[in-house]
């Protein structure tokens, strides 16, 4: 456990934490890109689907940026420890400031006065953040490249706001239309992304 | 030597992947939106037609009377669009604030919301159509009549009044409505239009616009990540200290890398935008219009080159300060603000980066802000110049100092 909370901490220390500085300045910095009072449930789902959503993908894409240094991956490769017992105190932790953050967002508008089901739509930003950030994570992943994970994830969110339709049950921004049900599919999605971008890395690491 | 850098740059971008998703993604982009216009369908106007589109107004009577239209359903909805820095903020006001918001909305037409309300539901019923209650776009043909003897001052007083209730970036600042309002053009102003476009603009450099202007959204971020990618490949490949130590100097390797860059990046432009061009030039041709040829090439680097070029040069610039991927962050929030804060869809160029033209034709508009692109254009130009140059003495800093000139070891 000891070993698992250093390598943590040495993560957070050389390459995380720029990164929960750029979510915490989002947040902060939130007021002045949208509104919290007296939103309605559209209203409240936008700022959830169309500004916090950037926190999934702020968080969950840079978990394998250690691993781009060639030495340190192959250090890694070489212990017997799997590789998934090194990513998934990392995940946690990204998961547990996500979590962090869309309580504040939710405590926001809950505290502007909005009308709005706060438990369907904390929940479905759950869901649908997750999957979000999971792409930029697999892609992470399987190229070994936070750049192109970044990339993929930004693309997804922009190609959503006018080509949602083509993406079926796994369109981002559903809530905004009035649409709660998706979330199974977002996080079917989430799980399948993640699950997908781990194995692949235990594979890499055996080669 | 620069040459030989110049072409093992383009033979290293050809290998990236990340060049790969930027073609792939321009092109499914550009053509999912380009084959959305029904543009081919050009017609001359004919009199007689119930529409002939839509133009922007200066009258006053007509800009009080649609800003009070789109007033009356901001309040209705108590959803008010604004653009603080550049972002979409939707603002609900409280209950006094709307209150207030009411009172402003009933001094300048006379009548109360709910009488707003009902007639406009009323206007709409008596078309068939339902009621836009929550449209979240302003009502195309709807007009709130003002109080009999309302000056234009005091309406300009009273929108001063909703700007400060709802706060910066509103389509109720003076800017916005008085080069926002659109009105049915007549059918003199559709023939003068439409001549202008096959005379002027000789149809194809139109089209090219508007080609431009959906390339320019995406222009606007895609470029980053190939800029970064680039700049950070020799640090993964554990390859500067090795290039540091190579007798070119820094302005050569810079120099050829990010024009390598450039001209890969805008070479599937100019090739898309060739391609499309085509069926336009034949539209052309069958309204008796020598089309331009060139419009492709012409409209493009004046356009598209400027932006791509900064873009690409930010992104250098910001990843060799830094080492890190910080560009992604700022270029991608930059790009969506710009994109977000444009005023209107056609025009209004100002020191937009992303500049919008959402539309075949108003050649005679274009015509007279012609100089603003001009102006913004070379502005970008000029950044990106800088920002090379910037770049080169960075690079030439740190191979001074054999490694980062920020910080040490910082991984990415």
């Amino acid at each position: 456990m000891e070993k698992y909370a250093k390598l943590t901490a040495g993560f957070i220390k050389r390459q995380y934490y720029p990164h929960l500085l750029l979510v915490l300045l989002f947040v902060t910095a939130s007021g002045g890109f949208v509104s919290f009072k007296g939103l309605s449930e559209t209203q409240a789902s936008k700022v959830m689907e169309m500004y916090a959503a950037f926190t999934g993908i702020l968080l969950f894409t840079p978990l394998f940026m250690p691993e781009q240094d060639g030495q340190i991956w192959d250090l890694e490769r070489s212990k017997a420890t799997p590789m998934w017992k090194l990513y998934l105190p990392r995940f946690l932790l990204a998961f547990l400031v996500f979590v962090l953050v869309l309580s504040a967002f939710l405590g926001f508008m809950v505290k502007g006065g909005g009308s709005f089901d706060a438990f369907s739509l904390f929940w479905g930003a759950c869901c649908e953040i997750l999957f979000l950030g999971s792409i930029g994570f697999c892609a992470s992943a399987v190229t070994n490249q936070a750049v192109i994970g970044y990339m993929l994830s930004v693309i997804y969110y922009a190609a959503n706001i006018g080509g949602g339709k083509y993406f079926g049950n796994f369109a981002l921004f559903q809530m905004m239309r009035g649409e709660y049900g998706t979330w199974p599919y977002w996080i079917l999605g989430a799980t399948a992304l993640f699950t997908l971008g781990v194995a692949v890395r235990e594979r890499m690491a055996l080669r | 030597m620069f040459y030989v850098l110049f072409c093992k740059e383009c033979k290293q971008t050809v290998k990236s992947l990340v060049y790969y998703i930027y073609v792939v993604v321009f092109v499914l982009f550009i053509t999912s939106q380009m084959s959305s216009e029904g543009s081919l369908k050009l017609q001359e106007p004919q009199p007689g037609q119930s529409y002939y589109g839509e133009a922007v107004t200066k009258d006053q009577t007509l800009i009080m009377e649609k800003t009070l239209a789109n007033l009356m359903q901001d309040i209705s909805r108590n959803l008010f669009a604004t653009y603080p820095l550049g972002f979409y903020k939707g603002v609900a006001l409280t209950a006094p604030e709307k209150e207030q918001a009411q009172e402003i909305l009933e001094r300048c037409t006379g009548k109360s919301l709910e009488m707003l309300e009902a007639e406009r539901n009323r206007y709409f019923g008596q078309y068939g159509q339902p009621t836009p209650k929550d449209a979240a776009t302003p009502l195309p043909d709807y007009k709130v009549p003002v109080r009999e003897g309302l000056s234009y001052g005091e309406f300009e007083a009273s929108m001063k009044e909703i700007c400060s209730l709802v706060g910066k970036g509103s389509s109720y600042e003076k800017s916005s409505y008085e080069n926002k309002t659109y009105v049915p053009m007549t059918y003199e102003q559709a023939k003068a239009e439409f001549d202008a476009l096959c005379h002027q603009d000789r149809i194809t450099n139109a089209f090219m616009r508007l080609f431009c202007d959906y390339a320019g959204i995406i222009l606007a971020v895609l470029p980053i990540f190939v800029g970064v990618s680039r700049m950070l490949r020799d640090r993964r490949a554990k390859a500067q200290q090795v290039l540091f130590s190579k007798p070119a100097p820094a302005a050569a390797i810079i120099l050829s890398r990010y024009l390598a860059n450039l001209a890969m990046l805008f070479f599937p432009v100019i090739l898309t935008a060739f391609l499309l061009q085509q069926p336009y030039l034949y539209k052309a041709q069958t309204l008796g219009v020598r089309g331009d040829a060139l419009a492709f090439f012409k409209v493009c680097c004046l356009w598209l080159l400027p932006e791509i070029m900064t873009v690409l040069a930010l992104s250098f610039l910001l990843t060799e300060l830094t080492d890190t991927i910080l560009a992604v962050f700022v270029q991608v929030a930059w790009g969506i603000g710009s994109l977000f804060g444009a005023e209107t869809l056609v025009g209004s160029f100002g020191l937009h980066l992303v500049t919008r033209w959402n539309t075949l034709g108003q050649s005679t508009l274009y015509a007279a802000l012609e100089k603003d692109l001009w102006r913004n254009k070379s502005y970008y130009v000029l950044l990106a110049v800088l920002c090379v140059a910037l770049t080169v003495a960075v690079y030439d800093k740190k191979r001074g100092r054999g490694g980062s000139i920020l910080w040490k070891n910082m991984q990415n």
